[in-house]
């Protein structure tokens, strides 16, 4: 199903790596199938996944469909050309992901050479998005765009957070 | 006569050959930084080295400040553009 070009040496692979970005509310469960989806899609091109890594969530730059954070999904693979496409098209297609980007690493890349690091342990390594600092300390979901009612936030709640990490310096300073 | 107008194009002269190491007219100060370009890994994925290549505004750059070489700016301005493109470094930053 590969197309073949007369670029590459045959028996050869081209190495790639996509970054793509979810949406910060996205579930590790829909992770899971998204990784499983995108696994297929690789491996019956006849690619080779090295690398899955899942970053956890992140602050973006500047704000990407309304969101200011995001999950970040790293890959690195082997594959054939035309596998990109189709990856894609197929990220294109899904709502949770909100980016992506592809680059080429190299090229003429013998494929027994490079040892998949991929496991079953680090499919659910990257099935889990690590919570950041945010939401360890407020304790609250750090899905919130800018544009949502700042009343929606439990203030008790943040404060109870706030005074199981170790209090407010203010307070401390008071206290003294 | 036209010995005369030889040597007014000496005096032209030296200041190139001095090169512009001295006071440039719209006053830089000509000190570049020396990159040690050996030990520099530009990777789009890693946004603190590239950090050091961007201004408060979050612009690009020159060459001519940031005393890489040629190669290098270019490498460095892909690395930026590629970050930029997935949020890991801003296009630009508007100063509160």
């Amino acid at each position: 199903m590969a197309i073949q070009t007369n670029k590459d040496k045959p028996g050869t692979s081209r190495e790639y790596e996509t970054i793509f970005i979810l949406r910060p509310d996205t579930a590790n469960d829909a992770i899971a199938t998204l990784n499983t989806r995108l696994k297929g899609i690789v491996e019956t091109m006849g690619g080779k996944i090295l690398k899955a890594d899942n970053w956890g969530k992140r602050k973006l730059a500047y704000e990407i469909k309304k969101q200011m954070k995001g999950i970040y999904l790293y890959w690195q693979y082997l594959a054939t050309p035309g596998t990109v496409e189709e990856l894609e098209r197929n990220l294109r297609m899904l709502d949770n992901v909100i980016r992506y980007q592809s680059v080429k690493i190299d090229s003429d890349v013998d494929p027994t050479a490079r040892p998949s690091e991929v496991s079953d342990e680090t499919w659910a390594k990257a099935a889990t998005t690590a919570a950041d600092e945010e939401e360890i300390m407020t304790g609250q979901s750090a899905s919130r765009s800018p544009y949502d009612d700042d009343d929606d936030i439990d203030p008790d709640a943040e404060e109870e957070a706030l005074q199981a990490a170790g209090g407010d310096d203010d307070e401390k300073k008071d206290q003294e | 006569m036209a010995n005369q107008d030889d040597l007014d194009n000496d005096f032209g002269d030296d200041d190139k050959k001095r090169g512009r190491g001295g006071v440039n007219k719209r006053g830089f100060g000509r000190k570049k930084k020396m990159l040690n370009e050996k030990e520099l890994t530009i990777d789009y994925k890693d946004p603190q080295t590239l950090k050091y290549f961007i201004t408060d505004r979050g612009k690009i750059m020159p060459r001519r400040i940031t005393g890489a070489s040629a190669k290098t700016q270019r490498k460095i301005a892909l690395a930026i553009k590629r970050a930029r493109k997935i949020a890991l470094m801003p296009f630009t930053v508007t100063g509160k």
